[in-house]
């Protein structure tokens, strides 16, 4: 009745007809080595670069320069750039009260020579003298308290979380989901370590969505692998098989579904940060944008190919082969619903021909319906007639 | 079921309309980050003499304590020889001051007997203090006038009368069940019926009206009473910060248990056994159950008043201090507070509030709000090129979704002080993607089920119980986090778990009470026969 039976004769319209049959197990060691490259690169990074802590975090420096009609933030932007200074991580604020009007600017630590000219410079820009211009160090707002105490949730939250799918799926997908976010986590981190971001509040931010995000992609797809897992209960399908028609089936989601996520932060990206000109949206943008992209990425190449490797070492014994080709994308078919398989051969043949053979691929067609009905044990019951 | 179906889509519409318009009548909006609005900033100048390490212990504290009165996300640092505060959402410059005069040093004194602090001050207003001490006293139903000897036996604390009026009966007990500490304990819960007969007996243990105590003195306590407190011997460093909480005792009684730092147990014990040796210093002020000489107290005093002043109940404490009593819930949770404050190793005072301007320059908002709006109409363009006429739900779904997250947010900010700072506008942006994930994995199901031969009408049902399935289970994960991270952490970290809190739990709602019956409604009518979606045409059912 739907030209679904028929397999689409190109890559793209198998992959929207969901007629997929990549054989992602056959490709997982190439999803590790890229793993474990890129953990070696953050840690090779973090040891020789480490993290570039911002203001926030490590405090600095701070003027308080006399505000007038000719000074204010603008002003004291332009200064701190013909010195040589990155605005980016400066933090530049007016602050009035009754009696007086001040332009704070607090930047991360500069050497004492550094310091003496931009005191000048300020001076000069906003006419006064250097004596009126206060400098002073400035410690950080973030203490080690918060820190101490953001790590101690998340671990408790790790813990929770793990027991969580534990209970609801099993212990090997709580370790391949921690896996993937503990990946996520560490590409991020290398990220910054390398290209030398600075690590600001709002970055720790992005981190913690990063890690939820990772978390909630990784469980969709592992909800797809338990329930086929229920359906071959019967039938002593390879966990590698599962685990492959799992991905296949849940590939168009996944695709659909990053769209709509990294949309959204290229946007922030590019619009936000680079025709809008608010810098302090790129630190987000890049953090988010680097952690989506490698959220989803180890939700397919990390945490599914290594719930297989925990799995295929227990319990059943692979009978055969695992299917590859034609036969899985039998079984990705097949298993969409159950008691479909090869139902509507003759009245689907009829009405495709007609329709759009060119769109068709009748080789693989026939080669999918052919040995469909030998992953089930019983021939499917067949449909009965429809009242008119 | 068809009713059902619309009255949960109608009773969703017009609930978040509701709430919307109620937000918008009452101008009730979320308030914004210092990154985004900027705020009040107030000056706290320290005493003379501070050292560097005093104003990070002090920048530390005072923001404990705004986040434990209500403020959030405040930006507090030190800045030369000042701690600078910032405070978002905060307007009034009175409130800001208010909220930042949290300094304060908790001192540990010994209570002593009254005669100690006749010597310290004039004769004439120590014949007065004790006078009202004793008036107070009988109007708190202290049966003890006429005896000669109770100008100076009853004590006039508020432990003291507490004792006799079986109201607020203190004792320290040690945590850990101890030998020395379990003949204490049945004694001190079947006080009441000893305590009567024990009143009138005079005991009168320092009768000598020779001061023998340097630097003790009257305090007022909380009631309005006060009590003679010997010198300071400790302060309340001894406390670790942050640990006191309150408890529910197995008789519904409230108790207040802190831990004691390693550097800080010596010199609480020291105290503490002074007071239950009952040694001079710290005498007894009263008598127990079995009528022998009851410990002595320790005076807990915050800024000169005096917020407690428990019986010592076991001479070292291994630990931890437990304050049992009967509180009422109010007086425990604010003796924690005190206890959790520790000490200011300086006292600082507010000097001045100034404005602050926005510390992320006053278009960031703009450009984010613009760019995610951007990046929401090119999301829907592609679900609408992908799912054709079913991205209407996702149309009507997200519209939903965000004056239900809008709502939420404005209720939370005007009943809390959560600011929306630029990490959660993002957060919110990221929210986006997850939250069309619920309708991609609903359709992509019905797409399978379609394309494998069922009808619109019978895959609807069967995909969203299955969706409904997925969906939750990952939600749940992001809620567990939003409540773990809201409970246990602090500062910006907590504003991020309760805006992804309620962006997690807006989906789910969205999902269940409009995403469903929207479409399962459009899957019975015959709005889609013959019309477009998943890139197949719906045939007729």
């Amino acid at each position: 009745m739907s030209r679904g039976d028929q397999i689409a004769s190109t890559a793209l319209g198998r992959l929207f007809r969901g007629q997929t049959a990549i054989d992602f197990y056959g490709r997982r060691r190439v999803g590790l080595v890229i793993a474990i490259i890129v953990l070696l690169a953050t840690v090779g990074s973090m040891s020789t670069r480490g993290l570039d802590l911002g203001l926030d975090f490590e405090g600095g420096d701070a003027w308080d320069i006399p505000a007038s009609q000719t000074f204010g933030v603008d002003e004291a932007k332009v200064v701190l750039e013909d010195n040589g200074v990155s605005t980016n991580g400066a933090r530049i604020q007016r602050r009035s009260s009754d009696t007086n009007d001040l332009i704070t600017v607090e930047i991360e630590e500069v050497t004492q020579a550094n310091a003496e000219q931009i005191t000048t410079a300020f001076a000069n820009a906003a006419g006064v003298g250097t004596d009126e211009v206060n400098f002073s160090f400035t410690s950080s707002t973030w203490g080690g308290e918060i820190t101490d105490k953001a790590v101690r949730a998340l671990i408790i939250f790790l813990i929770v979380v793990s027991i969580f799918i534990s209970i609801r799926f099993e212990w090997r997908m709580a370790l391949a989901a921690l896996a993937a976010m503990t990946h996520d986590v560490i590409v991020v981190v290398g990220a910054y370590s390398l290209f030398g971001f600075e690590v600001t509040p709002g970055t720790v931010i992005a981190f913690l969505t990063i890690l939820g995000y990772s978390l909630y992609d990784t469980i969709v797809v592992f909800d797809r692998v338990r329930e086929n897992e229920g359906k071959y209960a019967g039938v002593r399908m390879p966990y590698e098989d599962i685990v492959n028609i799992s991905m296949n089936q849940v590939l168009m989601r996944s695709i659909n579904t990053s769209i709509s996520s990294i949309i959204p932060v290229i946007s922030l990206l590019l619009i936000g940060s680079g025709l809008l000109g608010a810098v302090t949206l790129r630190e987000f943008g890049l953090a988010l944008l680097i952690g989506m992209i490698s959220g989803i990425y180890s939700s397919i190449f990390v945490a599914t190919p290594l719930l297989a490797g925990f799995k295929s070492n227990v319990g059943r014994k692979a009978r055969r082969e695992r299917l590859t080709g034609d036969n899985l994308r039998a079984a990705v078919i097949g298993s969409g619903v159950t008691g479909r398989v090869g139902a509507t051969v003759g009245s689907a043949d009829g009405g495709s021909t007609a329709k759009g053979a060119s769109h068709d691929d009748d080789v693989k067609t026939a080669a999918v319906l052919e040995p469909a009905g030998r992953l089930l044990t019983h021939p499917p019951r067949p449909r009965k007639k429809k009242r008119r | 079921m068809k009713r059902r179906l619309w009255f949960s889509l109608i009773a969703t519409v017009v609930a978040v309309i509701a709430a919307l318009a109620g937000n918008i009548a009452t101008n009730n909006e979320p308030i914004l980050g210092l990154d985004l609005q900027g705020g009040l900033s107030v000056i706290l100048a320290p005493e003379e003499g501070a050292t560097g390490d005093d104003l990070l212990v002090v920048r530390d504290l005072v923001r404990s304590s705004l986040e434990r009165s209500g403020v959030a996300e405040p930006d507090v640092r030190v800045q030369g020889s000042n701690i600078v505060v910032d405070l978002p959402g905060v307007k009034d410059k009175e409130e800001a001051l208010r909220s930042v005069s949290v300094s304060g040093i908790v001192e540990l004194r010994a209570v002593v007997n009254f005669t100690e602090c006749s010597a310290s001050i004039p004769a004439v207003s120590t014949d007065e203090t004790i006078a009202d001490g004793r008036v107070l006293g009988s109007d708190g139903t202290i049966t003890v006038d006429g005896d000669p000897a109770d100008e100076v036996t009853p004590p006039v604390d508020e432990e003291s009368i507490g004792f006799l009026n079986d109201e607020a009966k203190t004792s320290f007990r040690r945590s850990a069940p101890d030998p020395d500490a379990d003949p204490d304990a049945p004694a001190d819960t079947e006080a009441p019926a000893d305590s009567d007969p024990v009143v009138e007996a005079p005991i009168d243990l320092a009768p000598t009206p020779t001061p023998t105590i340097a630097g003790a003195e009257f305090l007022p306590t909380l009631d309005g009473s006060a009590l003679c407190a010997g010198p300071t011997q400790a302060s309340g460093e001894v406390f670790e910060r942050d640990s006191a909480s309150v408890q529910l005792g197995q008789f519904g009684q409230f108790s207040v248990s802190v831990d004691l730092r390693g550097d800080g147990e010596a010199a609480w014990n020291a105290l503490a056994t002074q007071c239950f040796n009952r040694l001079p210093s710290c005498p007894s002020t009263g008598i127990d159950a079995d009528g022998s000489a009851r410990p002595g107290q320790i005076a807990i005093v915050l800024d000169g008043i005096v917020q407690s002043a428990p019986v010592v109940n076991v001479p070292v404490f291994d630990g931890s201090v437990s304050i049992t009593g009967s509180f009422t819930q109010d007086e425990a949770d604010q003796l924690s507070d005190v206890l959790n404050r520790g000490a200011f190793p300086v006292q600082v005072t507010p000097q001045e509030t100034r404005t602050v301007s926005a510390s992320a320059g006053g278009d960031s908002l703009r450009a984010a709000i613009i760019a995610g709006l951007i990046g929401l109409a090119l999301v829907l363009t592609f679900l609408v090129a992908y799912y054709r006429w079913l991205a209407l739900v996702i149309i009507g779904g997200l519209t939903v979704w965000a004056m239900a997250v809008y709502s939420a947010a404005a209720f939370v900010s005007g009943a809390t002080n959560y600011a929306l700072s630029l990490a959660g506008v993002t957060g919110i942006i990221v929210a986006i993607g997850v939250t069309v994930d619920s309708y991609v994995v609903f359709f992509e199901r019905m797409k399978d089920e379609i394309r494998n031969g069922r009808t619109l009408r019978n895959a609807a049902p069967r995909s969203f119980n299955s969706t409904w399935r997925t969906i939750w289970s990952a939600d749940l994960v992001s809620i567990i986090g939003a409540l773990i991270l809201f409970s246990l952490s602090v500062g910006s970290v907590r504003g991020f778990a309760l805006y992804l809190g309620i962006t997690t739990m807006c989906d789910l709602f969205v999902c269940f009470f409009f995403t469903r019956p929207a479409v399962l409604l459009i899957a019975r009518s015959k709005f889609m026969v013959g019309k477009r979606a998943f890139g197949l045409e719906v045939a007729t059912s």
